[in-house]
């Protein structure tokens, strides 16, 4: 095996430590503020993953929004709620098992699907051309929300207003 | 780099526009208007000009925006019975909002937002789009749910759909993303021509079952339908009357078009054709047989609106044009009867009370005679005795139902009909046979009139609205002929 791919392997493998091991600690973590954390830890193996495949744009973008704008609006939500920094409970019930046996069926499910598939690989030369260049990626993308998906771009930002209105609704003060 | 200019086609999808306009409207009036009932009237304005250009517009097939939306017949059907519901809940919202101190010029906005979701949902062509206005109507919900904020029901109904929903909203996307992966495109004719090229992949396959699930929680099918009966118990009544029929209609509205447009063409139509009628069967079933013990009226409403999905769902498991007109049908009449028969609830609260039980409707034909007759008709017509509109909707779904070889289908609907004539025909029973209830105070500051019945609120909005739908059930009813070639002439574009 050449240098880099072992390069590859070993970083691929602390990728995937990093993404599951860091979803294992959202579920069974019993201070929710610790589980925030570990949500970073699994955004951020994500990253990883994105750089590792060439994705240097979704890297970014997963970076940028994952952990710089959503892990963190969590903690915040977090430290700001009341009483729910400093409690500690368990996050499973009686039933954790039903759910546990749910989700590997589900698992298995897909990883069978995936496993069969037949993923169609891009020829070198594809992946060398120009338009599929890293630094064409964002110009690309920036073409394509103004082009063909003009319309979703808009129509999200309606989406953005009314789940605006909606926060305030429910965080006003009531009066009376 | 020359710059390419999209074409925008926004004419197409005007009746949306225009209902997003007017949501925005009323934000900015929100903030001048003291007397908010205002509001609810200038949505009111809106919704009927989006209704009359959608009308205007025909059904003559128009694709915008590269193929991400169409306004085509199917698309303008929609918009006009998602509109009616909306209009017919303003109505209801006017008064209702008034009595229990609610009333807040936001609900309109949000209503109309939520509207507009719906129109988009049945509009789309892309499943981003669907997904888009999936969210915006769901988003919109959710607060509405809510809006009721001194009650805990009505924040447990929030929580409750807010989870429940976005679990659905991820199951859909996760849909979405795995028939991208298998076909390439996220747009669903394109994904109709992949599939009907003889191509087939898994990953398709799995795709088309996370979609299925996805919509099925939106249109409250078994297995999905545990969120429904506590959501529309804890909602605000005339936001229930809203969610039962638009919640449902716009679910169905994208459901059937993702099914025919993007798997209809394919090797899996045989599939999702027999898991939409093992879904109407368990919904049907379930529905009927959970609304039988319920004495609250708004529950019982709500496992009855489960067993309506149920009924909807063989006209798509027919898997035909006729199926896709059975429902395009049935949904017109049901956001008539099914809002009518929540309005005639909603006048029927007192203030500071959230739900009616059976014993608010003893001797109702007594008290209120007029709203007795209104509330019989809502109960036989979506019991599905003729000759009311209700009637129509289940003899054309059943009917698509055994023209496509599903006799079956259409026999466990019809005795399920039978069952839910048990709990319909129990809220008429009380109204002309039992007397009426001794009027008793739950509510502090209220003893001094103890002894006079519970009086009956039939202000001005809810008596409008009461009565368009009623007069609509019988009209249409009786005379279902133009509605019915309608929608004979109103196909997937």
């Amino acid at each position: 095996m050449p240098v880099d791919q072992i390069v590859k392997t070993v970083v691929f493998v602390i990728f995937t430590v990093m993404t599951l091991g860091g979803g294992l600690g959202v579920v069974v973590s019993p201070r929710i503020f610790h589980s925030a954390l570990f949500l970073v830890l699994s955004f951020a193996g994500v990253v990883g993953y994105y750089v590792l495949l060439d994705a240097g744009f979704l890297a970014a973008v997963q970076l940028l929004i994952y952990i710089g704008a959503i892990a963190i609006l969590i903690l915040f939500a977090i430290m700001l709620s009341r009483g729910l920094m400093a409690e500690r409970q368990s996050q499973s019930n009686q039933q954790w098992w039903i759910a546990a046996l749910v989700a590997l069926l589900i698992f298995v499910v897909l990883a069978a699907v995936l496993w069969r598939v037949d993923w169609p690989v891009a020829s070198q030369q594809a992946l060398a051309s120009p338009s599929n260049a890293i630094s064409q990626e964002g110009s690309q993308l920036g073409r394509d929300l103004l082009g063909p998906y003009v319309i979703p771009f808009e129509v999200a930002s309606v989406l953005l207003l009314v789940a605006l209105i909606g926060a305030v609704i429910l965080a006003r003060e009531t009066e009376s | 780099m020359p710059i390419e200019i999209p074409t925008l086609n926004f004419i197409a999808l005007a009746p949306p526009l225009i209902v997003i306009g007017t949501a925005l409207l009323v934000l900015l009036f929100d903030l001048a208007v003291t007397d908010k009932r205002v509001l609810g009237y200038l949505g009111l304005v809106g919704v009927v000009i989006a209704a009359g250009v959608s009308i205007a517009m025909g059904p003559r097939p128009a694709t915008t925006f590269q193929a991400m939306a169409i306004s085509d017949g199917y698309a303008l059907f929609f918009n006009l019975v998602f509109l009616a519901t909306a209009g017919l809940s303003i109505l209801i919202a006017i008064d209702y909002l008034e009595r229990h101190d609610l009333q807040r010029g936001e609900y309109y906005a949000l209503l109309l937002f939520s509207a507009s979701g719906m129109m988009l949902m049945a509009a789309a062509t892309d499943l981003i789009v669907v997904f888009l206005g999936l969210e915006i109507m769901s988003v919109a919900l959710y607060i509405l749910a809510g809006f009721n904020w001194r009650q805990l029901a009505s924040a447990e109904a929030a929580m409750k759909y807010f989870i429940l929903g976005a679990f659905a909203s991820a199951f859909f996307l996760y849909g979405a993303a795995l028939t991208y992966g298998a076909t390439g495109t996220t747009n669903l004719n394109q994904i109709g021509l992949w599939l009907s090229g003889g191509n087939s992949d898994p990953m398709a396959l799995v795709g088309l079952g996370l979609l299925l699930a996805g919509f099925a929680f939106k249109v409250a099918a078994v297995p999905f339908q545990w969120w429904t009966p506590d959501v529309y118990q804890g909602a605000p009544t005339s936001v229930t009357a809203f969610m039962s029929v638009g919640a449902k209609g716009a679910g169905f509205a994208a459901l059937i078009r993702v099914l025919r447009s993007g798997f209809g063409d394919s090797a899996y139509s045989a599939d999702w054709a027999l898991a939409a009628a093992v879904l109407a069967v368990l919904t049907m079933t379930f529905g009927n047989l959970a609304a039988l013990p319920q004495k609250d009226v708004k529950r019982m409403l709500g496992y009855s609106s489960i067993a309506h999905a149920g009924y909807i769902l063989v006209g798509v498991a027919a898997a035909s044009e006729s199926g896709v007109r059975g429902v395009l049908f049935y949904l017109l009449a049901y956001a008539f009867m099914n809002v009518g028969a929540f309005a005639v609830a909603s006048a029927l609260e007192r203030r500071g009370e959230f739900s009616t039980t059976q014993r608010d409707y003893a001797g109702l034909s007594q008290r209120e005679p007029l709203l007795a007759v209104a509330m019989t008709v809502f109960m036989l017509s979506l019991t599905g005795m003729p000759p009311l509109v209700g009637f129509w909707g289940k003899l054309f779904v059943f009917r698509a139902a055994v023209e496509a070889g599903m006799s079956w289908l259409a026999i466990v609907g019809v005795i399920n009909s039978a069952v839910s004539a048990f709990y319909y025909l129990g809220v008429v029973v009380q109204m002309y046979m039992r007397a009426p209830a001794e009027y008793s105070p739950r509510l502090v500051g209220e003893e001094s009139d103890a002894k006079k019945p519970a009086a009956v609120n039939l202000e001005v909005a809810i008596g409008t609205a009461v009565l368009l739908a009623m007069l609509l059930t019988v009209v249409l009813g009786l005379w279902p002929g133009p509605v019915a070639s309608l929608v004979t002439m109103m196909p997937l574009g």
